[in-house]
């Protein structure tokens, strides 16, 4: 890297911070200072820049280590309040992850409540089934206990504290829910999550003083980061952390178990990185403003791996409340708090500035080059158009039911897509609409069809398409062209001829 | 004070001028929140801002002319000790009556409220809970 004006080690930093007079600020207030001063001038004048968010952190989960019983057991499979963790370890050592869900109470409980739970010392019940060994016979168990009942209870999350994150928007003609939140239809909302100019890996974007060791604030306590977050991407500024520390310290204000309606549970994880400030590129990095901070704001109606990307947006846009897409102003939504991201970035500031905090150089750099790569698949998802049926009968809405009931007898199909002049799809009957018809003296189909029609398109995804059936309770869709042509239509039949083929 | 009534329709009662005739009779600023008709009749929410004796004064001619009335007092509850001001409830708040302050403390106006119920189980935390009335 280039050689900088300003130069400080953490060291010298850190004997400022003894000192007490070292200059502590937050990202936020840094970002002014920049603009005021320029980079070089602010490296000169603060030593520390406190960054903060507080989001859901799906990769994220705590190892316990109960003790043992006596009899022992060697745990093989383990429930906590009927929240299953990974026990594939040693005997008495489990894994609780915050996206697994409560056996019993399904989407209102799941691991991340129950690592809020042991942080508030409420009690919760262990059990745990096993095969039985000659050295631990034991072949069940069922426990209360409260977190100082057992040896080790460690925060330890694969992937926490996205540099940066997409914003999520839905072109579907339906509201859908992701794990972004809830996606009104059409364009109805965006969402998004990250801090913007207080978010702790932008604000190090160049991972200078940000890497293995690092001390943080972590859940209201110290913790650390010990390697790069799994999908470490820097290079598209998704740069991601391991981060460890003790839950037993931690404070439930900053770890909060919730659920994302009708995607699962996750953990809100309170997550803060001190920076030093050892040159102005550095400074510039955490100097970076809202404005100058991008989210891909992407269409989740697409449920495919590459979802489309409307444009970008920064977070100065994304934090006013407002987005516009296609000429409309529509409503935003953060999922991370902005509110409590401060607050943690001040509490971190107060540390230091106590004494009580010491930031750390890094025991080795993350990696500045790596890239996420997609899964190597053996076999791609068929897309509709790999498996719809072509050939489609259609009939117009002056056609009469009896002759309909003649099309359904001759052909091998129970799906008549309606078509006007043009050919454009204006409804459809089913052989089952025709059954019920008969005796009602009603005579043509307009009289009978459904108007609102479930539609798919020939590049989606067969999983999501029958999806789309099981939810609408159907067993067929049309599939329409970009301009609302037939191009073909879905049915379950062609889905479980795909099975069948996929069997053999 | 602000307060909120619902009104119940029967199918008979469907296309009578009802609230015009309120409004032309009390002088009352009546505001519809929310109107939804079916077949079997149907329901409008309407916001009136008087004094208390002019609000039962409304009420009580509503229901001389023949529709169900009932006073809705505060539905949707914020737990402030369980929200953590997100914001996940804003955009899906058809008001404006879920919205952040200037610190982003995430707030209810009850006054905008309609009742729709989206951001009940969109809240992560279920801080935001119906309160039965």
């Amino acid at each position: 890297m280039a050689d900088t004006k300003v130069k400080k080690s953490v060291a010298e930093i850190n004997e400022r911070i003894r000192r007490g007079d070292a200059v502590v600020v937050t990202a936020e207030e840094l970002v002014e200072i920049v603009q005021d001063k320029g980079e070089v001038q602010a490296a000169k004048e603060v030593d520390v820049v406190t960054t903060g968010t507080f989001g859901a952190m799906c990769s994220s989960g705590a190892w316990l280590n109960f003790g043992h019983s006596d009899p022992p057991i060697k745990m093989q499979r383990t429930w906590i309040n009927d929240v299953e963790a990974y026990t594939g370890v040693a005997a008495v050592d489990a894994y609780i992850g915050a996206t697994q869900l409560s056996e019993t109470r399904g989407f209102d409980y799941g691991g991340g409540h129950v690592i809020e739970d042991i942080i508030r010392g409420k009690e919760f019940v262990v059990r745990a089934t096993a095969y039985g060994t000659d050295c631990y016979p034991r072949k069940e168990i069922e426990v209360t206990v409260t977190k100082d009942d057992i040896n080790q209870a460690i925060l330890c999350n694969p992937r926490n504290a996205y540099q940066r994150y997409a914003a999520a928007t839905n072109s579907r003609d339906e509201t859908i829910y992701t794990y972004m939140g809830t996606l009104l239809p059409n364009y109805g909302n965006v969402t998004y999550s990250g801090a913007g100019s207080l978010s702790p890996l932008h604000k190090d974007c160049n991972y200078e003083t940000i890497g293995i060791g690092t001390r943080i604030f972590l859940g209201g306590t110290q913790g650390y980061i010990f390697w790069e977050g799994t999908q470490h991407a820097p290079t598209k500024a998704m740069g991601t952390i391991m981060t460890i520390g003790n839950l037993k310290e931690m404070d439930a204000r900053f770890i909060r178990g919730a659920t994302v309606e009708k995607y699962g549970t996750t953990l809100y994880v309170g997550l803060g990185i001190p920076i030093p400030i050892i040159n102005e590129r550095v400074a510039k990095t955490a100097g970076a403003s809202d404005e100058q901070i991008k989210a891909n704001l992407t269409d989740y109606g697409v449920p495919r791996r590459d979802r489309p990307i409307l444009r970008e947006v920064t977070y100065a846009e994304l934090k006013s409340g407002e987005v516009e897409i296609n000429g409309k102003e529509v409503q935003v939504s953060s999922l991370s708090s902005l509110k409590r991201a401060r607050e943690i970035a001040n509490i971190l500031k107060k540390w230091i500035e106590d004494k009580r905090f010491f930031p750390t150089e890094p025991v080795e750099r993350l990696s500045t080059t790596q890239v996420f790569r997609p899964m190597k698949q053996v076999a791609a998802v068929p897309l509709v158009r790999d498996v719809m049926t072509r050939e489609v009968v259609t009939a117009k809405p002056d056609d009469s039911i009896v002759s309909a009931a003649k099309t359904f007898s001759e052909g091998k199909f129970d799906h008549l897509p309606i078509v006007d002049v043009s050919g454009k799809l204006v409804g459809i009957v089913t052989s089952w609409d025709i059954a019920v018809a008969v005796g009602t003296g009603k005579k043509k189909l307009s009289e009978i069809l459904t108007h609102d029609v479930v539609t798919v398109t020939d590049d989606e995804a067969v999983d999501a398409v029958a999806r789309k059936l099981d939810r609408n309770e159907i067993s067929g869709a049309p599939v329409l062209d970009a301009k609302g042509g037939l191009k073909g239509i879905l049915t379950s039949d062609d889905l479980s001829k795909l099975l069948g083929r996929r069997e053999k | 004070m602000t307060r909120k009534v619902l009104i119940r329709y029967s199918p008979q009662r469907s296309t009578d001028p009802i609230i015009a005739s309120v409004i032309k009779e009390t002088g009352l600023l009546l505001n519809i929140l929310y109107a939804e008709f079916d077949a079997h009749g149907g329901e409008i929410l309407i916001a009136i801002d008087a004094p208390d004796d002019e609000v039962d004064y409304v009420i009580e001619l509503l229901k001389k002319k023949g529709v169900e009335v009932k006073e809705i007092k505060r539905a949707i509850q914020l737990d402030r000790d369980s929200c953590f001001d997100c914001g996940a409830c804003l955009s899906l708040c058809p008001t404006h009556a879920l919205h952040q302050t200037d610190d982003k403390t995430v707030e209810l106006d009850e006054n905008k409220c309609i009742y729709c119920e989206l951001c009940v189980p969109a809240c992560p935390v279920r801080a935001l809970k119906l309160s039965k009335f």
